[in-house]
Formats: C-alpha cells, structure tokens, sequence
C-alpha cells in the first residue's frame, strides 16, 4: 500500500467512512500483533493490545499528522499500549544481569534438546521488551533505525547501541548454555 | 581498523549486518582466518543474526479486523478506572443510605419557606419586597436520591459491567 493510498483511506475514515478504516487494521494487524507480541509474550494479550491500540488509533486519527508514515505513528500508539498493559500485569523489569537464574529451571529440561534456536528464543525472555523489541523491528526490516527509535521513543543512536548490545548478550548467553550443556553430556 | 588488530564485538556485527566498508570487510575477513578466537565469536554471533533473520511476523486471531471494527465505536469511560468507579459508587450509596436514613426520620416532613427578604445583600441593594418562596425538603431529598441511584447505575455499568462482559466477551472469541 503507498502512502497516497494510505492517506486516501485515511481521509475516508476522517470524512465518516468508518468501514474503510478495515483496509487499514487488515493490512497492518499482523505486524501489530507482533509487535504486542514481542513485547508481552502471551498472545491473548498481545491481541487485545493491539486491537486496543487499533481502536485508539481509529479515535485519534485526526492528530495522525502525516508528517511520518501511518505506521510507524501507529505501531508507536500499539508499543506504548503494550507497555502500558505490561505495567498493568505488574511484572517488574528485569535487565539480562539480572535474570540468569530466572529461567534457569525452565531451561534444565531443553538442554538435551542442543538446539541454537531454542536457547535464543529463551534467551531472548531475559532481554527487557525495549532491546527486544527493538531487535525484532530491526530484523523484520519493514523500518528503518529512525523509524524504529520513532516508534520506540528512544534515539537512533540509542537503538543501534541497544540492537548491538542486545545481540552481543544473546550470543553470551548461547555460549554459556552450549558450554553448559557439552559439560552434562 | 588495522589489520593486526582484533575486531570488536560491534565491527563483527556490523559486517554481519553488511554496513562496513571494504576495507574493514577485508579487514575482518583476514582477522576471520588467522585469529580462531575472532573466528568463534564471529560464529557465536552469526547463530544469533541468523535466528533473526528467519524471523517472521505473526498472526493474530482471524476475526481480528471485526473485533477491531466492532470495538471502534465502544467507548470506554478513561474517567473512572474500575478502582475509583468502585469508590465512587460506595460514596454515593453511603450519601443515598444517609438521605434515606434522614428521610425515615422525618427531619424534612415540615415544610419550609425561603425568605429572600432576610438575605443582607438583598435588604441593602433592593427597595422593594421579595417574595418568600415555600420548598418541600421532602421532595427535594427525594429527587437527589433519585438522582444519586441513577448515577450509581451509571458508574456500575461503565466501571464494573462493561469491562467485566467486554473482558468475558474477549475470553470467548480467543
């Protein structure tokens, strides 16, 4: 979808068009939904956060300047909203340092399984949701470093240094599992 | 970065990333064969990049957009969160139990008359009589209670019901 026809559909929406506003939640509801998703881990969640988001957007679409791109104003509005649901769930933040033992126990079970993919995936929990996220947008190459520290509130610069650091503890952190798992063999 | 010097965390990722230019790709490339270290580092961090790389965007429920759709014109109350929506309730079936409670006890069954003539404002300002005008305390209480007990429904159904069968509704569809 271009811009122009972005705006069209917005203008539609904005003159009364309520319907036309589904062109919009069809085209970007799953990029949304992953985006929640990254940073709530619980799909139920993620769903509600962003059809909530949606709606949120839906209501304040005339202050949608057009100044970026209708996505990245309001995969902000779906970012803030999941964050704002994770506060609700009262889960405190917790940075990597601090969050080895956490996923210890879970993570006994699957160090048979030697598989790279998994210990990241798990790994991945240890990150807080601004470096996941952040990672996770990065990677889907839809935005650029602007556009994503846009849609995160943070710098470009601060961004890239956590996308840095954020893969740079992934890579620790599966280095440690392997080893620790060549040591039970 | 020189040739003889190892390359750091961040040059291994930007070349995985493919933002350096030739001469840090050569750079690293050589630092790649000559240096075992660099070269375990640089696998360590390749097995990340490319679990990112098979990343894909997930999808949600297939009734999404409707949910989306139907919800767009369901206004929530930002006013009362469900916690003060509770306390507002207790405030006004506590004021509405005290008016009840006065009622009962027959403090407003006399009628009373309001005398404006009395007023200071009014003797210093105007010349001429006001009338008095005779209320029913009675009447009066009853409406405020009347009032209060729709107002209680009001904050009920926005901060208790509609998130609870909202909150239900979204159980069911998921």
């Amino acid at each position: 979808m271009t811009t122009e026809q972005e705006f069209a559909i917005i203008d539609q929406v904005l003159a009364g068009n309520s319907h036309a506003y589904a062109i919009l939640v069809n085209h970007y509801k799953n990029y949304a939904f992953t985006l929640a998703l990254k940073v709530l881990n619980n799909r139920a969640e993620a769903e509600e956060a962003a059809q909530d988001a949606f709606v949120k957007a839906y209501h304040h679409l005339k202050s949608f300047n057009r100044q970026s791109r209708f996505s990245t104003w309001l995969y902000r509005i779906v970012f803030n909203t999941s964050v704002s649901c994770k506060r609700k769930r009262k889960l405190p933040y917790q940075p990597i340092e601090k969050n080895h033992t956490g996923i210890k126990a879970e993570a006994e079970t699957d160090l048979e399984k030697k598989d790279k993919k998994k210990f990241i995936n798990e790994a991945m929990l240890t990150l807080n949701e601004a470096d996941r996220l952040a990672l996770s947008l990065f990677y889907l190459k839809e935005h650029t470093l602007e556009e994503i520290a846009e849609i995160t509130g943070m710098q470009a610069n601060t961004v890239k240094v956590r996308i840095h650091r954020a893969r740079q503890r992934l890579a620790d952190e599966l280095t440690r599992r392997l080893k620790k798992e060549a040591l039970t063999l | 970065m020189g040739k003889h010097v190892k390359p750091t965390d961040e040059e291994l990722l930007n070349y995985l990333d493919g933002t350096v230019n030739p001469d840090e790709a050569a750079a690293i490339n050589h630092a790649l064969v000559t240096d075992q270290e660099v070269a375990q580092r640089m696998e360590e961090l390749r097995s990340v990049h490319h679990y990112f790389l098979t990343l894909t965007k997930e999808e949600p429920s297939n009734n999404f957009t409707q949910r989306v759709m139907e919800n767009l014109h369901y206004t929530t109350s930002h006013a009362y969160s469900p916690r003060n929506g509770l306390m507002l309730l207790i405030g006004v079936m506590l004021a509405v139990g005290i008016a009840v409670a006065l009622l009962a006890g027959g403090i407003f069954d006399e009628k009373a008359t309001l005398d404006l003539n009395q007023l200071v404002v009014v003797n210093k300002y105007l010349d001429w009589e006001l009338p008095a005008i005779p209320f029913n305390g009675k009447l009066i209480v009853n409406l405020i209670i009347i009032a209060n007990i729709a107002l209680a429904f009001i904050v009920l159904d926005r901060t208790v019901l509609k998130p609870w069968f909202a909150r239900r509704r979204n159980m069911h569809v998921m």
